[in-house]
């Protein structure tokens, strides 16, 4: 281990977790990486958001993951995940109206590393989808290095990308993710709560797939693909 | 996964289904189960959902948003629509998982579509559950069958129409290759010719092939026998000259005008350039009309000779159908095919009695078979007996054999008219079947006390009785006979049970149905042998049982049902389905013997509409349910 290894991880506390907890995330950590060549409809897609305390990627807490599948192309309402994350500071009244996760839901919540073993649990090695997924990428990274110790590398795919470059004859460029909904007339049940929103965003996904296959990107690598050079491109512009 | 999360989308789910008939009716726990069980499906404008081509189908749709379109595949139409739109809410295919068969229709988005699927195995749960929507599958899939019997009368209403049409350009109508000669063939030899090929006229043309006369039967009295020309004369001298002529442009209307203002039978059709192309005559016009009953009854009953007997027997095929166009059910029209085919040969008995003395004899024609029961279809051959007495002054054998002199001439001369001679000999001119009531008694106490293999399918044809001409008391006293012995040999009939079980309705069990009995044409159902047949026989069984008077198999379901304890909803549910049976073979019949091949009973389920399957699978049903209460009744 280098110094500048040491010098960092000495900055943070060790993390500790019971043996249980150590074997349910070696577990995790051992399943294979998922064949990213399969076509979108043998695919299982979780599409994940999360609710925090503000929208501080550095400094703001994650209070509630939700998680909604897309499996084989279909929505399965008995795969779906939601979890809240014991918070010793419960986050203020402003925020709790936002995502509707009260005090007192928030310090009765699960053990964030349980919690988050769980979430590992049910995502497995499936690529992971979200809108805006630098964000909830960040809140649930920094989750899983906090409590579990672990550098967390699933692979995400962004529709905040991938929807303009699909649908450049509608919007083409970064929207909300309103504006998706609205075009698509997907309704969304409760706006900010992480499995309504997930559900919204499936069903966004289910749209996303059926126009990459139509323009052969069949599987979940073309797709990323698809973000990869929108990204670039907007860049370099 | 995670019950927090499924619970809030599976209510989310029910809520949709709550806004949407008949979900808002839908039992609590059974929508909690349906909600449960949704997958949700993405289909982009234009997709196709579901196909004829996927196969049985194994899922069942519910629309959450955006619009489906259904579209009929396949040339037959026979629902109300051709296309129909699906919006949110509204479901398919119903009939398809129903039936586990692959859809009829196909069905596309036509917008953006979210779709919710259910798997059929938990489909078929839900309708066990649920009564609700047991009740709407099926209301559903019973006014599908209205709509079949609505659409089959429009379809047939169209054909009506067009063959009826006096709209009908003369150059479609006088499809007949015009016989004609030129004004100096001798007359001699223009009457030979319509003597051989039977013509009403003879049209007359110069090289061109115009028109310059035309020479008619009726011409034959007056201007030829009466003024004494002689028949090595020319035709030229004889003739009417400039007949009427049309050109092939105008319609049938015209032709019929011009008959009526100049008092003509027959019009002569010509191209642009004045070249005879046909003859149109009062009858080609007479069938476009709507053929009434009277006026064939009355043209039957004063008909001359065989000729015009054969030109009616046409027209009872054109008015069935006029029947079935105008929405006349099976039994109504295989009854009036009976009447009228009855009036037919009731006319060619009565033409033959004026060549046959049979005065002072004691005699009745029978007829037999579907002829017997009133069940004729389109296609029916003669069967058909003679029963008479012999009184003691007359010698027997001499009676009989002027009974069979008659009986064959009529046998032949239905043959002419369209009622083919009947290949297994039932028919008056066998010996065999020119009895005495004696022996008929006989013949009948014999199959009964005996009920050998033979015996029993005679029973099937002969029991089926029914005077049609001469003294009815003869067959009443036959049948009175013939319903004594019944009544009295449960051990008959039992035997008449095991052969009507011998024969299963062709259900299948992965399959609708069953294609394949008949190896010689495969992908077909025989629905004489393994529908129509199977009800007749069990008919035939309850009314021999319970001394029914009935030869017609309707009726005697009818007459049976009480003393059998069958609801009259049961019972109708059973004469529908024979019914609707005899309706399928009638319109196969009429589109195959218009196409020119000849007239059977083998279908191809295959081409039937989704509809019809369904019906007919369900008259199946019908028919397996009425195989088993036999099969209780006589132990077998």
């Amino acid at each position: 281990m280098s110094w500048l290894a040491r010098f960092f991880r000495s900055k943070k506390p060790e993390v500790v977790l019971s043996p249980e907890q150590r074997e349910r995330l070696e577990r995790w950590q051992q399943l294979p990486d998922p064949d990213l060549n399969h076509s979108h409809f043998q695919t299982r897609y979780v599409v994940v958001d999360v609710e925090s305390s503000g929208l501080n990627m550095v400094k703001d807490r994650l209070i509630s993951i939700g998680a909604v599948a897309v499996v084989n192309g279909l929505i399965d309402t008995q795969d779906a995940f939601e979890v809240i994350l014991k918070q010793e500071v419960v986050s203020d009244t402003a925020n709790i109206l936002l995502h509707g996760i009260g005090g007192s839901a928030q310090r009765e919540g699960m053990e964030p590393a349980d919690a988050l073993l769980l979430f590992l649990e049910y995502i497995g090695k499936c690529p992971l989808v979200a809108y805006h997924a630098m964000f909830d990428h960040s809140m649930i990274a920094r989750a899983m290095e906090k409590y579990l110790g672990i550098e967390f590398e699933q692979q995400w795919l962004d529709l905040a990308w991938i929807m303009p470059e699909l649908f450049q004859d509608r919007i083409d460029t970064n929207v909300a993710l309103d504006a998706w909904l609205n075009l698509f007339g997907i309704e969304n049940i409760q706006r900010h709560n992480a499995v309504s929103d997930c559900y919204a965003t499936a069903k966004l996904l289910q749209v996303a797939m059926a126009r990459a296959a139509e323009r052969g990107a069949e599987c979940p690598e073309r797709m990323m693909e698809i973000e990869r050079v929108r990204r670039w491109l907007r860049r370099s512009n | 996964m995670s019950t927090n999360a499924t619970q809030m989308l599976v209510s989310a789910t029910m809520e949709f289904l709550r806004r949407h008939s008949p979900f808002d009716r839908m039992e609590g726990d059974a929508l909690r189960f349906l909600a449960e069980r949704l997958k949700l499906a993405y289909y982009h404008k234009d997709a196709a959902i579901l196909t004829p081509d996927m196969g049985a189908a194994r899922t069942f749709y519910i629309i959450q948003r955006g619009k489906v379109v259904a579209r009929q595949a396949g040339e037959v139409n026979v629902t109300e629509y051709n296309v129909m739109t699906l919006g949110p809410g509204e479901c398919f295919p119903i009939g398809a998982v129903t039936a586990q068969r692959a859809s009829t229709n196909g069905y596309t988005a036509i917008e953006d579509v979210f779709c919710y699927q259910l798997a059929a195995d938990d489909f078929f749960e839900l309708m066990r559950m649920s009564s609700v929507f047991n009740l709407f599958c099926t209301q559903y899939i019973a006014s599908l069958l209205n709509q079949s019997r609505q659409q089959l009368q429009v379809q047939f209403a169209q054909r009506a129409a067009e063959q009826q049409s006096l709209n009908t350009p003369l150059s479609l109508l006088a499809k007949r290759e015009p016989v004609s000669v030129q004004p100096e063939t001798p007359l001699r030899q223009v009457l030979e010719a319509m003597g051989q090929q039977r013509l009403g006229s003879m049209i007359v043309t110069d090289a061109e092939g115009k028109p310059v006369g035309i020479f008619t039967q009726s011409d034959v009295l007056h201007r030829v026998v009466l003024a004494g020309v002689a028949l090595e004369e020319p035709i030229g001298k004889v003739m009417s000259k400039d007949p009427h002529t049309l050109q092939d442009t105008v319609y049938a209307y015209d032709a019929a005008l011009a008959m009526a203002m100049h008092g003509i039978r027959h019009v002569l059709v010509v191209d642009g350039e004045g070249r005879l192309k046909g003859v149109i005559s009062e009858r080609d016009l007479f069938t476009l009309q709507r053929v009434g009953l009277r006026q064939i009854r009355q043209s039957v009953e004063t008909a001359p000779d065989l000729e015009t007997l054969l030109q009616t027997s046409h027209d009872v095929r054109q008015l069935a159908l006029n029947m079935l166009a105008q929405g006349v059910g099976a039994e109504q029209v295989t009854q009036f095919i009976s009447a009228l085919n009855d009036t037919i040969t009731r006319r060619v008995l009565e033409l033959n009695l004026d060549k046959h003395d049979l005065y002072g004899v004691d005699w009745a024609w029978l007829s037999f078979g579907s002829e017997g029961r009133e069940e004729q279809t389109f296609s029916t051959d003669q069967d058909n007996g003679i029963i008479y007495l012999c009184p003691d002054f007359m010698d027997k054998e001499q009676l009989k054999m002027r009974l069979l002199d008659f009986a064959r001439d009529v046998n032949d001369d239905l043959d002419k008219c369209g009622f083919p001679l009947c290949s297994g000999n039932i028919m008056a001119g066998n010996p065999d079947l020119c009895l005495t009531l004696e022996e008929w008694e006989e013949k009948f106490t014999n199959w009964v006390r005996h009920p050998h293999p033979a015996a029993l399918l005679n029973a099937t044809i002969f029991f089926d009785f029914r005077t049609l001409y001469g003294n009815p008391s003869l067959g009443e006293r036959l049948r009175k006979w013939m319903l004594s012995l019944t009544t009295s040999n449960p051990g008959f009939l039992k035997m008449m049970a095991h052969n009507a079980l011998d024969v299963e309705p062709p259900l299948g069990k992965i399959r609708d149905f069953v294609t394949d009995l008949d190896p010689e044409h495969p992908g077909t159902i025989d629905l004489k042998k393994y529908g129509a047949r199977l009800f007749v026989d069990i008919a035939r069984i309850y009314a021999l049982a319970a001394g029914i008077h009935n030869s017609n198999t309707v009726q005697r379901l009818r007459h049976s049902a009480k003393r059998l304890g069958i609801s009259g909803e049961e019972m109708a549910a059973i004469i529908d389905s024979f019914n609707f049976i005899q309706l399928l073979r009638l319109r196969h019949q009429h589109l195959e013997t218009e196409a020119g091949q000849a007239g059977d009973n083998r279908i191809h389920p295959d081409k039937l509409n989704e509809l019809d399957r369904r019906i007919l699978k369900e008259s199946f049903r019908q028919v397996r349910k009425l195989q088993s209460r036999i099969k209780m009744d006589y132990q077998v």
